[in-house]
């Protein structure tokens, strides 16, 4: 049984001239020159006040009190702000989270005051002025522990929070949601199961790490209107938070603009509302004035979203033959003390953590708990890389306990189109057959290498991923389109150019359509009074998503140059078509109608009168075969996921046998694009992902102290690749099977890249040393630790 | 104080305090943008300047502490027509969110400067101080390569 | 974040007025060369100087050269230039082998090693290097001029003999052929902190230094390895004796970076193959300087 797609998407005929290749991008230009701006390289005056804000240094404490006084009276100082002048709660799908911390204060770093001043260096001492009381309290730092029946509740109030109604929190304790996949009958499945592994896998937090740091200027100006410039992902969710939260006091959303020029990276932390409220606020109370508030990096490390913590409890049973015949998966996710953005992370795991194999008996458990910890949020992978790290470790094991080889036993259970997901939906078309064979094949799978250096030992591993965008299932793109003068092109959509190469990707589309060069079309970053809706640009989703608006766009451009063309020279829409920026037409191959002549100032007829004028159009996508109905019981009943990417990921270490240090030879991921509409720039996501995921499982290593402080919120001691710290050889791969509903067949790409490389170098430091590491991060001291312990047993 | 200095060919004379950090003076008084804030401890290597030809981390450097000196950012030397290096990182698409990549474009010039044909090894050295989260570095490392090779693709 | 606490600065074109000030100021002086420690202190608020003291342009600070067997090397000498050196690859490699292994280039040629040993952190990459050599730290003060063997010269944690009212001038390190060998035990092949670090030196007739690094509070010298390695020609048997005192020659701690006993481990492993590269080179074979051997 085939999924059906409602929508077929434009297929070109003939060749194509501008999807497939890999265009040069168009904002590369702005980015080798020094020209691209960001938030914090806008100019705004000499009036620019700078905010500082003031942190909590305990997890979890009650404020007693807080003196602003003397901050109040200091050189410079406009404004001081504390939870008193904003208690309101707002939050992305569940409305837990406060501007200013009220009563209690629930993590270290979580904003207690702020501070507005006419320099920054004035903010940053007059903010050391302010003095709190807490009464300090004992701080829940794990999941398990903040799920035992004798808990502190962190949030009491839970069950009256507001919440998207997919979410199932679990009142009276610290469980904020609760998904649940129940299907066939586990227990029998297991019973009948003729090999059955059970273990506990241990993944930490992450930081994002995006080189730009957090930052936003916001004004209120004399006539009420709030602007904010803002490193964001997501736009419109953020004028639409802002909304929300500051509602209060009067405002909505055509009172609220967010301007947001390129993004120096996201990777899921600059999605949703973390530290731009506070910017947001505090402008609320100097009208007139603009304020920067840019966070340093350490605030960057803890008080932004973090890439939650998590420990997976699994079960899975299989047949002699190798067929998996049940999976038990439970995780308990470490999510933080607001879980507004957080639970969708748990949520969308509970979903899918079976992993892309054919399963039918299945009993998962994805919870969201509340700790004392920095807010966990989204971050690339949204919860898979955390799920995959166990699932992927335990295949190879079950793989060699039954005496089949890693490669085969993920063949033969692979999830293929039609098969039947863990709730209840139908898996779309994809390679992952393909793409498994190709991965096999760029590391010499089945070949034992042997190390040159008696040092050393080389090991091979393989792991497989897949993801679907986890969104509201009525998350929205639109794109406006116009003309100019000389035939050029100004698209509006509300994406984001993250680094991913968005703009360029929606360009080539309209050209593709249009016939008109990418050189000669400009996507422009995001105004939200000027551009049109989108929801976020996460999720992997926007190439789809983003793409069918801007390829409807592009094709309703194309109908209103048709329907000019005909109503002045007669010819049948059908007969007409676009090619090197002209209108040419396939029953007069005379006919050549230069667009740069008239899709502004229109054609004139033979009567002296003019028909046309300037050429317009928009397009927007929403899904309307997606649904969050689901039984709270069992999961079953919606189809929540729009469609799944699929890949694999293999690897070639080698490794010092006295020292544990890694090198990794070679690194191969095939991904399934359904259509590549730049090589080059899936290339750079598989590269760039790549070496984002092996970071998190080799370098990476966030430490907390016993009173839930980040002990290492700095690059020297939260160590990210450098140019030294990557494969020696990255070999990508690009499987094409086409998304139906995709345009040109694109899926999505930008996460999956991360998703198997924790795995896959669990799985080949077992098959160099026979040593398994079921906990994140494999360090080289982990590692050496590991052999040093084997060699005195 | 007074601090007197050149940047990008341009003579400036400006009154600093002691405590004002020479990248925050060339991006607020200068106006300077392409000298980045990532971490201003002088680990990211997104503020990097050139300073009588050689890299320097301007996060780490007193304003008044240039009195007398040269800085050359990416704006001065895109200034007369792009580089080839520049050039090559356009057509390579090597870069993806543009924030590390003044930094980067900085220090590939500098190597280039000082070891027309770097091998693999040197260009990882040379850039082994500019963290870019975005592109595994594999691009720019090939762009930097191909410039070193002496002629462009 | 800005430097938040305001300070005076001033930059002396002469020694004898950098030490004047020094002597006369009544509040609390940093002095000020590469920056690369002090500037990124003074923005965490991690020191809180009344005045900064920038000898940049005190003359006679900046030499780097060969004065018959004797090393002589600017307290303003950068990492980088004695990376570019031909005489320090000549006479002293292991200086250049230990100044690549020094954070990045942008901060390299900026970073001076006396300021690193001045820093004096347990993991200054200089310290087991100057002490497995046969160094001595020249400063001047309001009394005159003072030689400190490099042996007096790290006193406790963070803390060295120079006083408040000297500066450090040049090194002088006292050549004769060698093979020497720097091993930097990091997190990854990027830049990084030392975990742990050994500086050996070996010259002709089995006489060797070994120092360690980031495993006490201060960099150390081993005299009772030295003594046990003395004389006689390096083989396995040699090696594991030697090794085997590691550990009650060291005292690393557990931190947030790495374990103490991992550290004693790699420390280990790394005197055994510094050891091997050290005699090698001494012979002109072994791995080229630069290599990195963990």
């Amino acid at each position: 049984m085939t999924t059906e797609f409602p929508f077929e998407a434009e297929t070109a005929d003939g060749d194509l001239t501008s999807v497939g290749t890999s265009a040069v991008r168009i904002d590369g230009l702005d980015k080798i020159s020094g020209a691209a701006q960001f938030v914090d390289d806008i100019d705004f005056g000499p009036g620019l006040l700078y905010a500082a804000i003031v942190e909590s240094p305990y997890a979890y404490a009650r404020i007693l009190s807080i003196d602003t006084a003397e901050a109040e009276a200091a050189k410079g100082v406009v404004r001081v702000a504390t939870g008193k002048d904003f208690p309101y709660k707002f939050g992305m799908y569940m409305e837990d989270r406060y501007i200013f911390a009220q009563d209690y204060v629930r993590f270290v770093g979580e904003q207690v005051a702020g501070v507005v001043a006419r320099s920054h260096r004035e903010a940053v001492q007059a903010a050391k002025l302010i003095s709190v009381e807490y009464e300090v309290l004992t701080p829940l730092l794990d999941p398990r522990s903040a799920v035992a029946d004798d808990a502190d509740l962190i949030h009491p109030d839970l069950d009256d929070y507001t919440h998207v109604p997919w979410f199932f929190p679990q009142a009276d304790t610290n469980i904020a949601h609760w998904r649940k996949i129940r299907k066939g009958d586990t227990k029998k499945a297991f019973a009948e199961a003729d090999y059955i592994l059970e273990d506990t896998y241990r993944v930490p937090r992450y930081a994002h790490c995006a080189i730009e740091p957090h930052v936003t200027v916001s004004k209120l100006d004399y006539a009420d209107r709030l602007t904010v410039w803002t490193a964001s992902q997501s736009p419109h969710t953020q004028r639409h938070l802002f909304a929300e939260a500051l509602a209060p006091l009067g405002f909505s959303h055509k009172d609220v603009r967010v301007i947001t020029p390129y993004v120096g990276g996201g990777f899921g932390g600059k999605a949703g509302v973390s530290m731009e409220i506070l910017g947001a606020a505090m402008a609320t109370l100097v009208k007139g004035r603009p304020v920067k508030l840019r966070w340093t990096r350490e605030q960057e490390f803890y008080n932004t979203y973090q890439r939650q913590g998590v420990v997976a409890e699994l079960k899975v049973g299989v047949k002699n033959d190798g067929t998996i015949t049940a999976v038990e998966h439970k995780l308990y996710w470490d999510a933080g003390a607001y879980v507004e953005y957080g639970a969708n992370v748990v949520n969308a795991a509970g979903l899918s953590a079976t992993g892309p194999y054919r399963v039918p008996n299945i009993t998962n458990d994805s919870l969201c708990i509340y700790t004392n910890l920095p807010p966990g949020g989204p971050y690339r992978g949204f919860g898979y890389s955390e799920f995959h790290f166990g699932l992927e470790s335990h295949m190879d094991r079950i793989a060699e306990a039954i005496g089949m080889d890693a490669v085969e036993f993920r063949r033969k259970n692979a999830i293929v189109e039609g098969d039947e997901l863990a709730y209840g939906a139908h898996m779309n078309p994809s390679g992952m057959i393909e793409a498994i064979d190709r991965t096999a094949a760029a590391i010499d799978w089945g070949v034992e290498e042997k190390s040159d250096n008696p040092n050393t030992v080389i090991g091979k591993g393989i792991a497989l991923f897949w993801k679907a965008p986890a969104m509201p299932p009525n998350s929205s793109s639109a794109s406006f389109l116009k003309f100019n003068e000389d035939g050029s092109i100004n698209i509006s959509v509300s994406g984001m150019e993250l680094g991913q190469g968005y703009l360029t990707v929606m360009a080539q589309i309209a050209s593709e359509v249009l016939s008109v060069p990418v050189g000669k079309i400009r996507v422009e970053t995001p105004d939200t009074d000027r551009n049109p809706y989108e929801w976020q640009t996460v999720a992997s989703h926007v190439t789809w998503s983003s793409g069918l608006a801007v390829e409807k766009a592009a094709i309703e451009a194309r109908g209103k140059i048709f329907d000019v063309i005909h109503q002045v020279y007669g010819y049948e829409d059908d007969s007409l078509y676009l090619e090197d920026e002209a209108v040419k037409c396939k029953t007069d191959p005379e006919f050549s109608k230069p667009l740069r002549e008239f899709v502004i100032d229109g054609i004139q007829t033979e009567d002296g009168t003019w028909r046309g004028g300037p050429i317009i159009a928009s397009g927007k996508f929403m899904p309307e075969f997606t649904n969050a109905n689901s039984d709270p019981e069992t999961g079953q009943g919606g189809h929540p996921n729009v469609h799944y990417t699929v890949g694999a990921t293999g690897v070639v270490l080698e490794i010092d046998k006295d020292t544990g240090r890694i090198w990794v030879r070679k690194a191969a991921l095939a991904v399934d694009a359904g259509r590549a509409i730049n090589p080059d720039l899936v290339n750079g996501q598989i590269t760039g992902g790549l070496v984002q995921g092996l970071a998190t499982v080799l370098y990476e290593d966030m430490r907390f102290d016993e009173g839930g402080k980040m002990m290492n919120p700095t690059f020297t001691d939260y160590k990210i690749p450098t140019a030294f710290d990557i494969p020696d050889e990255i070999i990508p791969i690009i499987v094409e099977v086409p998304q139906p509903d995709g345009p040109f067949g694109a899926r999505g790409v930008g996460e999956h890249t991360m998703i198997g490389a924790a795995p896959v170098i669990a799985n080949a430091v077992y098959n160099a040393l026979g040593v398994r590491i079921t906990s994140m991060p494999i360090t080289q001291e982990k590692v050496a630790m590991a052999i040093f312990e084997k060699s005195e047993n | 104080m007074d601090l007197k200095l050149k940047v990008n060919g341009e003579d400036w004379a400006l009154d600093v305090a002691p405590a004002d950090v020479l990248l925050d003076v060339l991006r607020e008084r200068i106006g300077v943008k392409s000298p980045k804030i990532g971490c201003e401890r002088g680990d990211c290597g997104s503020c990097t300047i050139l300073m009588d030809g050689r890299t320097v981390r301007s996060c780490l450097v007193l304003a008044i502490e240039v009195d007398g000196h040269e800085i050359t950012t990416v704006e001065g030397i895109s200034y007369e027509g792009f580089s080839e290096l520049q050039n090559l990182f356009l057509q390579n698409n090597s870069f993806q969110c543009g924030f590390c990549a003044p930094g980067i474009v900085l220090a590939a010039t500098e190597l280039l400067d000082h070891n027309p044909n770097p091998t693999r090894h040197d260009v990882q050295e040379a850039l082994a101080g500019n963290l870019c989260r975005c592109t595994g570095y594999e691009p720019i490392i090939e762009a930097v390569l191909a410039a070193g090779d002496g002629g462009s693709e | 974040m800005v430097i938040a606490r305001e300070f005076d600065y001033q930059r002396p074109d002469t020694l004898a007025k950098a030490i004047q000030i020094l002597e006369e100021y009544p509040g609390s002086v940093r002095l000020l060369a590469g920056g690369t420690d002090l500037v990124a202190w003074l923005r965490d608020d991690a020191v809180a100087p009344d005045l900064v003291v920038d000898i940049k342009d005190v003359p006679g600070l900046h030499a780097l050269e060969l004065e018959g067997e004797t090393l002589h090397i600017g307290s303003l000498v950068t990492f980088t230039e004695l990376i570019e050196s031909e005489l320090v690859r000549e006479h002293a490699p292991l200086l250049a082998e230990m100044a690549e292994t020094v954070a990045s280039q942008g901060i390299r040629n900026r970073a001076t090693m006396v300021g690193n040993i001045c820093s004096a952190v347990p993991s200054c990459d200089a310290g087991p290097v100057l002490l497995a050599y046969d160094t001595t730290v020249h400063v001047v003060g309001p009394d005159g001029e003072r030689s400190i063997d490099i042996n007096d010269w790290f006193v406790g944690l963070r803390q060295t003999a120079r006083t408040d009212e000297e500066v450090v001038t040049h090194l002088t390190i006292a050549l004769r052929p060698h093979g020497g060998v720097y091993v930097k035990l990091m997190r990854y092949a990027g830049e990084d902190l030392a975990q742990a670090a050994v500086g050996i030196v070996v010259y002709p007739g089995d006489e060797y230094r070994v120092a360690f690094g980031a495993v006490a509070p201060t960099p150390i010298r081993s005299i009772r390895i030295e003594e046990a390695l003395r004389g006689r020609p390096l083989d396995e048997s040699l090696i594991t004796d030697v090794v085997s005192m590691v550990r009650s020659e060291i005292s690393p701690i557990t931190d947030m970076r790495a374990s103490a006993e991992y550290r004693a481990r790699m420390t280990e492993v790394m005197l055994k193959r510094g050891l091997m590269a050290a005699t090698e080179r001494l012979a002109g074979t072994g791995p080229a300087y630069g290599t990195r051997l963990i």
